[in-house]
């Protein structure tokens, strides 16, 4: 076991050795900040003016009446955060007051840069095997009293703890970026969303962190396929090339297939488990079970053949 | 001998339909250098590779200290050391970095160890600098220091010598032969070319289209050859030879200055002796072709891959 961390900590020597892992977390860094200049600038996108005198309770009920009133024309209101007409009238009815966008806002609305840890992860997944075939380094790599099994499995895992790393530097990043730019509320701030239409309310930081987690599920599965991709063709340009054109075709292929029998047992069609917490799910009959099951059952799949190419075939010359 | 500390026992490697090696029998011993010759395309690499498990063997096995490296590949790749083809390292961390990562896949490498072994291949001096500035000579010498790390039993060395300049080629063979010498390590060397090999190995195998057609020991080669070729420079041309003619009673051929005949070893100095004693100008005696690359170009014909 001891020399299982010893592989670990060499691909991680290996890792942060290269210029490109840390341009990469740069470019993340530069986006957030910048995103949460933008957002500074430009109140339309975080909200304006929100309600949170003592009488808020009468201000968002004149608001709910005058949207009611004019529904299916433009809108012109005073609170352009808060114009989903249940989500404040159940705002009013639990005693829950709207809050000014603050860092808890910006670490949600930050959630899309996930995509882009997804598409880094796929990066280094594509890498991590097939980089070591294109330097030729794989042969004295895999001489030595260590079985390859035990070396993939501390290429993944490795693959894994980076991912990780940078979601939680995309979490905390954001909070701290918020926290300069639009202060912050507190952790007990309450966030109230539309749950297949049932409106419920979750406490604002278990929300994020569950949102973040379940994003993880999807950017795993892409950077797995990526790393099954490099360790069957060792080929690290055609496993980056198919990993994101799938992972941004992905909800098309879905959408193309939709009314087929099978749609539902495309991969693409489960990974996103965040549509069984907020909004609802792309195909039909998917059940939270279901979808696991079938992200299971790919995963398994994408890392035996992993396994198998990877243990089983001959380092040929280059 | 004593037990082979490398045993091949009828390897083959069929690819496609094409069986590529055909079946290698051959021991390596302890505290020899064994050659490993062959035209390129005949095989070396390939072999080597199936040594060191990188390649799954058609049929046979490959022991090394008593381990198969089929079936117990872990027990048996730990006595193994080398590089094959190129020495490729990560480029983009300096030769130290290297050596740690190397070093922290095997057992019980101390630092001591690590400084011990740049300091034998006589990188101190740049080993902090990144991989990527090193010339071919020295990731060769860095190549080298990753295989000796552990102490290995069998030393396998692909093409060692390639991108060193003369005087880096004269110290890695002192080297080799020190380690097989002092340390009783067997060194596995391959090369094409004859006369490097000659000078490092004690016995040479020649594989040409997959098949190992003769081990032959350097030493016996070289008491078997009693004859040799000798060029002479010498002045003035015509009186030596003359002269030469009637002390070895042979053809001598002449080119420009330079006199070329064949004379059995022991003879030269007395040949040259001979050539002072009539007054004639030496500049130069030199000693071409042994009959013992004169044999292994025949058995390696003329190199045609088939």
């Amino acid at each position: 076991m001891s020399n299982f961390f010893q592989l670990i900590r060499n691909e991680h020597m290996k890792l942060y050795s290269q210029k490109a892992t840390w341009i990469m977390a740069a470019i993340l860094v530069v986006l957030v900040i910048g995103m949460g200049g933008l957002f500074k600038i430009d109140e339309a996108i975080t909200g304006g003016e929100v309600p949170t005198g003592d009488n808020w309770k009468e201000e968002l009920q004149q608001q709910n009446e005058q949207l009611m009133s004019q529904e299916g024309q433009a809108q012109e209101v005073a609170y352009p955060g808060y114009t989903n007409v249940e989500e404040n009238q159940y705002r009013i009815e639990n005693d829950l007051p709207p809050t000014e966008y603050n860092a808890w806002d910006f670490v949600r609305d930050n959630r899309g840069f996930v995509a882009l840890v997804s598409l880094f992860t796929i990066i280094v997944a594509a890498g991590i095997t097939a980089n070591e075939f294109r330097w030729g380094t794989i042969k004295l790599l895999l001489i030595r009293p260590i079985s390859r099994t035990k070396i993939l499995l501390a290429k993944y895992v490795s693959v894994v703890i980076y991912a990780l790393t940078m979601l939680v530097l995309l979490y905390v990043l954001s909070f701290i970026i918020g926290v300069i730019f639009f202060g912050m509320d507190s952790f007990s701030q309450t966030y109230v969303y539309n749950q297949a239409g049932e409106i419920k309310d979750a406490g604002i930081f278990a929300f994020t962190v569950s949102q973040y987690m379940l994003s993880f599920v999807e950017l795993i599965m892409m950077a797995t396929f990526a790393f099954m991709i490099a360790s069957v063709f060792r080929n690290t340009s055609l496993a980056i090339g198919l990993a994101i054109f799938l992972m941004m075709a992905g909800s098309s292929i879905v959408l193309f297939f939709m009314n087929k029998e099978w749609a539902k047992y495309i991969l693409f069609a489960n990974t996103d488990l965040t549509q069984f917490m907020e909004g609802t799910p792309m195909v039909a009959d998917l059940t939270l079970g279901f979808s696991i099951t079938v992200i299971a059952v790919y995963y398994l799949v994408f890392l035996l053949l992993s396994w198998f190419f990877f243990t089983k075939s001959d380092v040929a010359g280059s | 001998m004593t037990e082979p500390v490398m045993k091949l026992k009828n390897v083959k490697k069929t690819i496609g339909k094409k069986e590529i090696i055909k079946g290698l029998n051959f021991d390596i011993y302890g505290g020899e250098v064994f050659g490993f010759l062959g035209p390129n395309g005949a095989g070396k690499t390939t072999t080597i590779r199936m040594m060191v498990g990188l390649m799954n063997m058609s049929a046979g096995d490959v022991l090394i200290k008593g381990r198969s490296i089929n079936k117990e590949f872990k027990e048996a790749i730990r006595h193994v050391g080398g590089i094959v083809e190129n020495p490729e390292m990560y480029p983009f961390m300096s030769g130290w970095k290297n050596l740690v990562h190397y070093a922290r896949m095997m057992p019980d490498i101390t630092e001591e160890r690590i400084i011990q072994v740049v300091r034998l291949v006589g990188l101190e001096n740049r080993i902090k600098e990144k991989v990527g500035k090193y010339s071919l000579g020295m990731r060769q010498r860095l190549g080298i220091a990753q295989a000796l790390l552990h102490n290995p039993s069998v030393l396998i060395l692909d093409e060692p010598t390639n991108g060193l300049d003369p005087s880096g080629i004269r110290e890695i063979r002192a080297y080799i032969r020190e380690l097989a010498e002092e340390e009783g390590v067997a060194v596995i060397v391959s090369s094409h070319i004859l006369s490097e090999m000659e000078m490092m190995c004690d016995r040479i195998g020649i594989i040409k289209n997959g098949e190992l057609i003769a081990i032959q020991s350097v030493t016996d080669a070289l008491q078997q050859t009693d004859e040799k070729e000798v060029s002479i420079e010498a002045a003035p041309v015509d009186e030596a030879k003359a002269a030469l003619q009637e002390l070895t009673g042979r053809n001598v051929q002449l080119n420009g200055n330079v006199l070329t005949f064949t004379i059995e070893k022991e003879m030269i100095p007395k040949v040259v002796t001979d050539l002072v004693h009539k007054q004639i100008q030496i500049y130069g005696v030199h000693a071409n072709r042994s009959t013992l690359e004169d044999k292994f170009l025949d058995l390696i014909g003329e190199g045609v891959i088939e």
